[in-house]
């Protein structure tokens, strides 16, 4: 039991994670890039708290369907009462991109942290059983890898029915493998240290081993990856949304908004640009939002890189 | 990055440019070296080939043409459909069609835009009672076959083609393909097989049906069929005439007695990419996904076509069909309804409307909705949802048929360009009367009724259910929409909810019989009544089978409809099914979609006739 | 190099486990589709669609899942990948038919990709902290945060809608007029290629016309990986000692990153490379969606959308060994620079 207390009166600042984290608030500090990414990502959750004074959704309907104004198809230019202006179809697009903003974060946060939670299961059995376990699982892991990740979500959300919900699903059954190698590799290393063999010469269960001393000693590369994953999350849900197979028409999804917008690139031979509005303004708000998490994650990125730590 | 790294970035840049710019200069280097090839006369009377400038089309929009022709000796369509397949006797989708009608020739043919009058094509005679080829009462039709016309394998067409092309058809008869339009007259069964798949047809009726007597093909059919019908049936792509060795050297039927039953209802097509024709274009090369392109055939028996090459592209981006179409690349496009304005009053670009198609769509009500339907609540009429047979209340139908707003839908969904017919048979074909009775919008009554509807319980306890509509279908969709709106705002207990799925969820739930109110189209297989009082109304028709929906008076008048012979006894069934469909609100005809056709100004010739899967090239010519 | 070609043909045996595996998890999912949704593929018209339960148990969609697999891997295993129904041809054909577009682009887009992707690294590196390495590390990180249909979609309305300069397609018209006329020769395929060797400029202009914004469109989106991993391999390499003493000896600060950094910084890059692949597939699906491009992307994404399953099967057993073999690749390779790395 000695040994046991032993481990645990690790001083906090002593303790892996908190080096971590006091190293990546430091990188945010120095990086003018990571605090623009910072203020950005700010920008864009204060527009989602404030989504319905922003855009007031029709009572007793559902926030996250845009209201349309007529049924004429072709695309109204921005007005006064429509800032943004009518893509095709009159679906506003002012309310679409508020509303928008509040997909995308459910989209980016549920989409990772379900793949999180799939994978740093998986790969920490992987990694600290070993053996066969670990050789069946990094084999399922190779089979997600070796199929494209867009085509991999289609098929599911596909097979699972269209609906956000489902492409968010989708997006966890696709991203978990990422997780899996990493928390894989991360317990291996941890495995070897001191405190785990000691752990385990006292004999504590596998589940106390793995929970209290491997896993938040080898966690913090999947959560740097995280924040850099929730921007390509939201891409590939629009990407899903764009090619027709994603959020259901007329829910307020940037990339939906984009798909809409196809028939309109080219305008009238007056006014090549005629209906501009269709796909600037939603596809500014995705670019931006991920642009927002991918600076900041950026910064986190040299965390991950060995060589470069505590310099 | 030093200084001569941005330099070559910048030079590499600018060099990128710069083709673009060159390449893309108007008539730079993209000017062809071939010449406007003069039109050529058409060396035979027949008058379908002959081209001559339409005047017939019922509203033209024309711009002064002044620039130059492109691509002079081409004609090159963009559209979205792709065909399926090239087999004759398989095909039976538009753009398949469009294709193989360019290809191939039938026996007889439409007179230019006319439906119920013919031209000799591979034959040299129009049947008719009156010059001696319909014998029998109508069973014995004979076609005299012309000679000297070659297919594009070289070899002549024999009167053995004739026979063996129909008879293929038949043998052929593939799951849900156009096989039963001949197996009907010839054989009087709608397939060769039962629904288990058993086979039920011997091969000597098949054989008996077609025979060759020296240089003429006679058709024996089971019963009598209205000639008009029988013409329309072979005047389109399933009968085309093939090159019988050309067939059997691609794997087709070997037009043994033996054998075919090996050649019945196969998985793929054996013709599918053959081209086995003897029509005014022969095949180039079919790129899936892209586009076909035909080749002119020298030696068309009608003299050859005025363009070496009709090209069907394949663009599915509107943005690309539109600049292709406004730049004159392309001489003909699809051009969906909503991008109308885009278009019109464009230079260079003609535009014909208000051509009414052979189509139309209704809003069917379900008479015993499967009971475990996800889409009808707790099944019950206790407010929650509907019970299976909710729609076999007469009142009920009445009340949404009154309920709907055509006028406002045809005029928002479909930007006006559409009509309403009374009964299932659309505008242009015999029995077609517009002052029949019909339902029109009538809030007021709707509500009477909705309170009568099952005694008054419908309007007691509310409902609940789902319409449903395929994704994609803008129309679809409005109409839904509009009925949930109408209905909804009668009473707060009725609930209707709107839901979009993909095209298969919509067909397993169509076939599975678990949709409570549908909405679904149908085309023209041929231009006749039949066609469309069938699947409207008889029990086993298809859309009528779905319903559960069987009036017995109605089948036998169905029934006469194709056994009765004479013209103006048929319009008069027509007449009374439309009351009874009146009466009987099986299901409410909501719209026939009026056509439009965009073409380049320099294309000249062109007819609408609406039961063409596509573009006719041959009297076709550019200048 | 018997001990390499042992491990070659090794990791190639390695290859069979997973593609079984992915045949089996895109299998799965396509058994949650009912019979009637998996023959909407065949039913395009009501009139079918009132057959469609003879259709169903023509095609054998009503059988036990098992049973459908095994006759589809033993037909794969005789070489028959099944047909194509969203095509209209056999799979096989598809490929054949297919391949040529979606290679061109890739053969155009990889080296341009890896080059900028390099470049921004190295200046990253060298500037760090500075505003070279801002610029630099902007520039990949906006590339990387664009939605790839997104920037297509201003690719061409700028260049085509407004300019006409570079229009979607592979060819315009008149070329393809040419490349299907009798004089022509088809080598490979791709008409970049094919036409040198017919000796036809106007094809290989009006093809490189063709080719450029969607390759200018992998380019912007796909640098970032690459310039990453350029940008930190160059930064381990510039701490190095050997560094640090030629800088003492008076080195041209030139000559040290041009000569021997850079050299080694590259090494890492390589391992790149089935990102890389698995990238330009992903990017491939969208861009030749955007650009009217008929290639395995395309296809792909169609096929998938119509439960066209024999043909997602396949593709996804194309991707499986493309993926790989790159990967094979990678590995031999950066043992064959990299003594120190052994394979095992």
């Amino acid at each position: 039991m000695s040994v046991a207390k032993e481990v645990k009166k690790v001083p906090l600042s002593e303790r892996i994670w908190f080096k971590e984290l006091k190293f990546m608030a430091k990188r945010v500090r120095e990086s003018p890039l990571s605090l623009a990414g910072l203020a950005i990502i700010f920008f864009y959750v204060v527009l989602a708290i404030l989504a319905p004074y922003l855009a007031p959704p029709k009572p007793g309907r559902d926030p996250f369907e845009i209201p349309r104004y007529g049924y004429v198809i072709t695309p109204s230019p921005p007005s006064p009462e429509h800032p943004f202006g009518l893509t095709q179809g009159q679906y506003d697009l002012f309310y679409g991109c508020i509303w928008g903003t509040v997909t995308a974060f459910r989209v980016g946060l549920l989409g990772v942290s379900g793949s999180i939670l799939i994978g740093l299961t998986v790969g920490a059995i992987a990694g600290y059983f070993g053996g066969k376990i670990d050789e069946i699982l990094m084999r399922i892991v190779d089979i997600v890898y070796a199929i494209p990740g867009l085509i991999l979500a289609m098929a599911f959300v596909l097979a699972l029915g269209q609906s956000l919900d489902n492409v968010i699903i989708a997006l966890m059954l696709v991203g978990w493998a990422t997780y899996a190698r990493l928390t894989r590799a991360g317990v291996l290393q941890v495995k070897q240290e001191d405190y785990v063999e000691a752990a385990r010469a006292i004999g504590s269960p596998h589940r106390r081993i793995l929970l209290r001393h491997i896993l938040p000693n080898s966690i913090f590369p999947v959560f740097v990856v995280a924040t850099l994953d929730i921007g390509s999350m939201v891409l590939t849900a629009s990407a899903l949304s764009f090619l027709g197979i994603g959020a259901p028409l007329g829910y307020a999804d940037w990339g939906q908004l984009i798909a809409l917008s196809r028939n309109w690139l080219i305008g009238t031979p007056e006014n090549p640009f005629e209906y501009w509005y269709t796909y600037t303004y939603p596809g500014i708000f995705i670019f931006t939002f991920v642009l927002g998490w991918n600076l900041l994650g950026d910064a986190f990125r040299d965390i991950l890189d060995p060589t470069l730590r505590r310099r | 990055m030093s200084a001569k790294d941005w330099g070559i970035a910048i030079v590499l840049l600018i060099i990128g440019l710069l083709i673009g710019y060159f390449a893309a200069g108007p008539g730079k280097v993209t000017t062809t070296t071939v010449t406007q090839t003069s039109v050529k006369t058409v060396t035979t009377t027949v008058t379908a080939g002959a081209p001559k400038p339409t005047t017939t089309a019922p509203k033209t929009t024309t711009t002064a043409p002044a620039e130059k022709v492109k691509n002079p000796d081409k004609l090159i369509v963009a559209t979205i459909g792709e065909p399926e397949t090239l087999d004759p006797a398989w095909a039976y989708d538009t753009a398949s069609g469009e294709v193989i009608f360019n290809m191939y020739e039938t026996l007889i043919f439409f007179d230019r835009e006319k439906v119920d009058q013919f031209v000799p094509i591979v034959a040299t005679k129009v049947p008719s009672f009156e010059n001696g080829l319909v014998k029998d009462g109508g069973k014995t039709i004979i076609f005299p076959i012309r000679k000297g016309i070659k297919f594009h394998s070289g070899r002549e067409l024999t009167p053995e083609d004739v026979e063996y092309s129909l008879e293929r058809v038949m043998v052929m008869d593939r799951d849900g393909g156009p096989s039963w339009m001949l197996l009907d007259p010839l054989l009087g069964v709608e397939s060769t097989r039962d629904s288990d798949g058993n086979i039920v047809v011997k091969f000597e009726d098949i054989d008996k049906a077609v025979e060759v007597e020296g240089d003429n093909v006679v058709l024996h059919l089971k019963k009598p069929y209205p000639l008009t019908t029988l013409l329309q049936i072979l005047s389109q792509t399933w009968s085309s005439i093939v090159d019988k060795e050309c067939a059997i050297k691609h794997g087709a039927w070997d037009g043994k007695a033996e054998t075919w039953t090996k050649y019945n209802n196969p998985d793929n097509p054996p013709l599918q990419e053959a081209d086995c024709g003897s029509g005014p274009f022969k095949l180039g090369v079919w790129e899936h996904g892209k586009q076909v392109v035909l080749k002119r055939f020298d030696d068309y028996w009608r003299g050859p076509a005025n363009f070496t090459e009709f090209i069907i592209m394949k663009v599915d981006e509107w943005s690309t069909r539109k600049l292709m179409f406004l730049k004159g690349d392309v001489d003909m496009a699809y051009v969906p309804r909503q991008h109308a304005k885009e278009v019109e009053g464009a230079p260079g670009i003609r535009v014909y409307k208000n051509l009414p198609t052979l189509s139309n769509a209704a809003l069917f009500f379900n008479f015993n909705i499967s009971a475990t339907s996800p889409y009808i609540g707790s099944g019950k009429l206790d407010g929650n949802g509907v019970p299976p047979d909710f729609f076999q209340d007469k009142n009920l139908r009445k009340a949404f048929a009154y309920a709907i707003d055509y006028d406002t839908y045809i005029k928002e969904a479909w930007f006006g360009e559409a009509i309403r017919t009374p009964g299932p048979i659309p505008k242009g074909l015999p029995g077609y009367d517009p002052n029949m009775p019909m339902y029109n919008y009538d809030i007021e009554k709707a509500k009477e009724l909705f309170q009568k509807a099952w005694d008054g319980k419908v309007w007691d306890k509310g409902f609940k259910f789902s319409i449903l509509y395929n994704t994609g279908n803008e129309q679809r969709k409005a109409l839904a929409e509009m009925i949930k709106d109408k209905v909804e705002s009668l009473n707060p207990k009725f609930h209707i909810e709107v839901k979009a799925v993909e095209w298969p969820d919509y067909l397993k739930a169509m076939v599975r019989g678990e949709l409570p109110l549908f909405i679904i189209g149908w085309l023209a297989d041929y231009p006749d009544p039949y066609n469309f009082v069938f699947p409207y109304m008889h029990s086993s028709g298809t859309f009528a089978a779905w319903q559960h929906y069987k009036n017995p008076k109605v089948d036998e008048l169905v029934e006469k409809l194709i056994t009765t012979t004479d013209q103006q006894k048929r319009i008069e069934i027509c007449k009374e099914l439309t009351k009874i469909y009146y009466e009987d609100i099986p299901s409410i005809i909501v719209y026939q979609p009026l056509g439009r056709h965009y073409e380049r100004t320099w294309v000249h010739g062109w007819y609408y006739n609406p039961i063409y899967p596509g573009v006719y090239a041959y009297p076709l010519w550019k200048g | 190099m018997g001990s390499l070609a042992t491990y070659i043909a090794r990791r190639l045996l390695l290859i069979i486990p997973t593609l079984l595996g992915v045949s089996i998890l895109i299998f799965a999912i396509s058994m949650v589709f009912t019979p009637e949704q998996r023959a909407a593929l065949y039913v395009t018209s009501p009139k079918a669609a009132s057959k469609i339960y003879q259709i169903i148990k023509k095609y054998g969609l009503d059988r036990p899942a098992h049973e459908q697999y095994f006759t589809w891997l033993s037909n794969v295993l005789r070489g028959n990948l099944g047909y194509s129904k969203s095509m209209n041809i056999p799979v096989i054909r598809a490929f054949t038919d297919l391949w040529p577009t979606s290679v061109e682009i890739a053969i155009y887009a990889a080296p341009f990709i890896v080059l900028v992707g390099v470049k921004l690294g190295k200046i990253s590196a060298i500037y760090r902290d500075k505003l070279p390495d801002h610029i630099a590390r902007v520039l990949a990180i906006v590339g990387w945060s664009l939605p790839t249909f997104w920037s297509a979609i201003i690719l061409l309305a700028i260049f085509y809608g407004w300019l006409g300069w570079f229009p979607p397609g592979r060819l315009g018209p008149e070329a393809q007029a040419i490349v299907r006329s009798s004089e022509w020769v088809t080598y490979t395929g791709l008409y970049t290629i094919d036409a040198l060797l017919n000796g036809n400029l106007f094809v290989f202009i009006d093809a490189v016309r063709h080719l450029f914004l969607p390759v200018l469109n992998l380019v912007i989106v796909g640098n970032a990986g690459i310039m990453r991993v350029m940008r930190s391999s160059m930064l381990e390499e510039l701490n190095k000692e050997y560094v640090l003493a030629a800088r003492s000896k008076g080195v041209a600060e030139r000559d040290i990153i041009n000569k021997h950094v850079t050299r080694n910084a590259l090494i890492p890059v390589v391992t790149m490379a089935g990102v890389l692949v698995a990238g330009l597939m992903t990017g491939l699906v969208i861009t030749e969606t955007v650009f009217e491009l008929k290639g395995l992307g395309y296809w792909a994404a169609h096929a998938a959308e119509q439960l066209d399953i024999p043909s997602v099967l396949a593709f996804a057993l194309f991707t499986g060994v493309v993926f790989v073999i790159a990967n094979l690749i990678v590995d031999v390779l950066y043992a064959y620079i990299d003594p120190r790395v052994r394979l095992q």
